[in-house]
């Protein structure tokens, strides 16, 4: 039994880590393409789950309500382009950062009139009766988590790699003003990436909300650990964020049960500052030279 | 022209004490949204439902008239500021007969205070944490308006060890949350394990934050060291995350712990993971009397509900008006000093869905918070969640809150 203690630990953590990975994700896409972030995301995960509880409370049944959930997400990220993000930077400005966090405040006390306050269960026909695989438990939900932030994130990688509208994306990516006089609509690219940014916000708020049950402050927890994530892994890389994402995670949990668990928070802000004070790019970044 | 505006500003205020004067106002605050929601929410409708009840009847008398409740509302959202904002606001009113309520810890420290100053009655219902009457004790408070009315957590924890030690456990593992409340529940259950003679072994003390989810190294760091029950102290929707997680690890050992364990949010998200788990409660929703039947039925019917989110905040707040109003009755006024004279010295017993309270409190003691303590052990019972309700944990607990529902006696 004890032998299982450090891969029980590393395992659970790393579910955790896999949900912040996933929201830190959003903001990579859209960093990429528009280098904004919406700061609000974590509202936006908040809501998804609200909107596809609501679709589940209507009848709804779980396979059903994923899509109109998902289509939800995506519809609020080009909300949020359209009114907080594309006039700042067709200004070349920095208000998107005031007005992304206003529009998360906005949506916060929307889901309060509209939800309540309270922290409501999610119901999911995956089951959390857990399994003993090699002297380790995990429930079907974790793994269902798992499952879903790698198909999503695989998804939209491919979907970058090998489709036309994807090489547009990481042509913006790479250079905006090279791929608009190639022809490449970059107000386009950028709606797409809010879009893909909403969709996996989506994504995380239907996974973990049967973990962590449905309330207003649902995100805030998960959206300042998700910055974390996204500042040490850098912004340039998916992959990169899941890797931080899955080592933070491990992280947290293994120094809750070796130094005491009040030291849980610890590692990710130290991991912060390093980041910060060693590699502003992140582990995964890579260092811009802008040539004027 | 400056004495006339006095003049005015004088009669004004006259006429409105004057107007005021016909019902008795009383202030409910608690958390109404949020996370301590069902505790908040459940005292302040039990509450309602009693003086909806006197009001039906008339009212209280008060030496030659009746006089109505008026009820003041205020939703502290659990947060220790706001507690504390309206706390001010309620000590500025000058008719205000005192008020009911408060569920957590913090809370209390943060607002009461400003009530204390102004020697306004207030009756803490359900907040359990010690702190809330040791902090007059310890500052040595000559004369106290602050009184409780809830099992407070000396009496928990110590019940919470007791059971431990009547099941022959003699490992135990304590988890509580950062809150004001989970860590002064750590210190007395720490506290009373010395107290009752040292026969259980800490093998984990672990902490957890508010909004954690995942539990994993806290339990395992429980597990690894052998512990036979978990002892938990913890107030939100994170004690049903320990359950899961428990469930999770295939760990079997019970869960025993304060009384938010009975909340309809542990017991919704936690679902099967919760069964058997214990806590100390004052009331079970269970129609064992005929004045519990009466109570139960009253709040399903006015909240259209058939289960009471916390049956023990709903049935301390119906007590708690009760009280108030005998006090009120007795004290043949309105004004709040004189309330609080009449409520150290109850001289008629008040029956209420808990018990049949004689002589509730006394004349404050800096030496002893007692004095201001309504409960003591044998009005609290051991509770047990089963398939999504409390029920009795001790069947010998049953039958003797049904006897004495026929032969009232405080001990």
């Amino acid at each position: 039994m004890t032998t299982s203690i450090v891969p029980q630990l590393i395992v659970s953590g790393a579910m955790m880590g896999l949900i912040y990975a996933l929201v830190a994700y959003g903001f990579q896409l859209t960093y990429a393409t528009s280098r904004s972030i919406n700061f609000g995301q974590g509202e936006l995960v908040m809501v998804s789950a609200f909107f596809s509880l609501t679709l589940t409370k209507l009848g709804l049944p779980y396979w059903l309500m994923i899509p109109g959930g998902l289509l939800f997400g995506v519809v609020l990220g080009l909300f949020v382009e359209r009114a907080a993000v594309r006039l700042a930077l067709e200004q070349k400005s920095e208000g998107w950062v005031l007005l992304t966090i206003i529009m998360g405040l906005f949506f916060f006390s929307a889901a309060e009139n509209i939800w309540g306050r309270d922290d409501q269960p999610f119901p999911t026909p995956i089951t959390s009766d857990a399994l003993h695989v090699l002297g380790i438990s995990i429930t079907p939900l974790e793994i269902s988590v798992a499952v879903g932030v790698f198909t999503i994130m695989g998804l939209i990688e491919l979907f970058k790699r090998t489709t036309l509208l994807g090489k547009a994306f990481e042509a913006v990516s790479v250079d905006r003003d090279a791929a608009e006089l190639m022809g490449i609509s970059t107000t386009h690219t950028v709606m797409l990436s809010y879009g893909l940014s909403g969709l996996s916000a989506a994504v995380a708020g239907i996974l973990v909300s049967p973990i962590t049950t449905v309330g207003p402050t649902m995100a805030s927890v998960l959206v300042l650990k998700a910055f974390s994530v996204a500042v040490v892994a850098g912004l340039d890389s998916g992959f990169g964020v899941v890797l931080v994402g899955l080592f933070l995670g491990s992280l947290e949990s293994l120094t809750s049960y070796y130094v005491g668990s009040g030291w849980r928070e610890a590692p990710g802000l130290v991991l912060l500052i390093l980041a910060l004070a060693v590699r502003p790019t992140g582990v995964f970044g890579k260092a811009v030279i802008r040539k004027v | 022209m400056k004495r006339l505006f006095v003049a005015m500003a004088l009669v004004g205020l006259l006429a409105v004490q004057a107007f005021a004067a016909d019902t008795i106002k009383i202030a409910i605050t608690g958390p109404f949204t949020g996370g301590s929601a069902p505790m908040g929410a459940s005292m302040r409708d039990g509450a309602k439902v009693a003086i909806a009840e006197i009001n039906a009847a008339g009212g209280v008398q008060v030496g030659n008239r009746k006089m109505k409740f008026e009820v003041i509302e205020r939703d502290d959202e659990a947060k220790n500021e706001r507690g504390s904002l309206i706390a001010q606001e309620l000590a500025s009113m000058s008719d205000l007969s005192g008020v009911i309520g408060t569920v957590n810890t913090g809370v209390c420290l943060a607002g009461d205070k400003h009530l204390k100053e102004k020697g306004i009655t207030k009756i803490i219902t359900p907040a359990a944490g010690s702190a809330s009457m040791t902090q007059w004790s310890k500052a040595g408070v000559k004369d106290l308006s602050i009184f409780r009315f809830a099992a407070h957590d000396g009496i928990q924890s110590g019940m919470v060890v007791e059971e431990a030690i009547n099941r022959k456990f003699t490992k135990v593992a304590i988890l509580y949350d950062s809150t004001n409340y989970g860590v002064s529940g750590r210190d007395d259950l720490l506290n009373q394990i010395k107290a009752q003679g040292n026969k259980l072994e800490v093998v984990a003390n672990e902490k957890f934050n508010i909004g954690d989810k995942d539990m994993t190294a806290q339990l395992v760091r429980a597990r690894s060291g052998g512990a036979q029950a978990i002892l938990i102290w913890g107030i939100g929707p994170e004690l049903a995350a320990v359950a899961n997680g428990m469930a999770k690890l295939g760990m079997k050992e019970p869960l025993i712990g304060g009384w938010p364990l009975s909340m309809s949010n542990y017991i919704d998200n936690a679902g099967k993971n919760g069964n058997g788990t214990l806590m100390p409660q004052t009331f079970i929703e269970e129609p064992i009397t005929p004045r519990a039947k009466k109570f139960i039925e009253a709040y399903h019917k006015a909240y259209n509900v058939t289960r009471i989110p916390s049956p023990v905040s709903a049935a301390q707040g119906y007590d708690a008006v009760y009280i108030f109003a005998a006090a009120v009755k007795q004290a043949k006024s309105s004004d709040t000093h004189k309330i609080k004279e009449a409520l150290e010295d109850l001289r008629e017993p008040v029956p209420g869905v808990i018990a049949i309270w004689q002589k509730p409190f006394s004349k404050w003691d800096p030496a002893n918070e007692e004095t201001h303590e309504a409960f003591r052990r044998a009005q609290v019972v051991m509770g047990m969640v089963k398939d999504g309700h409390v029920v009795f944990g001790n069947d010998a607990d049953r039958q003797r809150l049904t006897k004495s529902a026929a032969a009232p006696k405080r001990k």
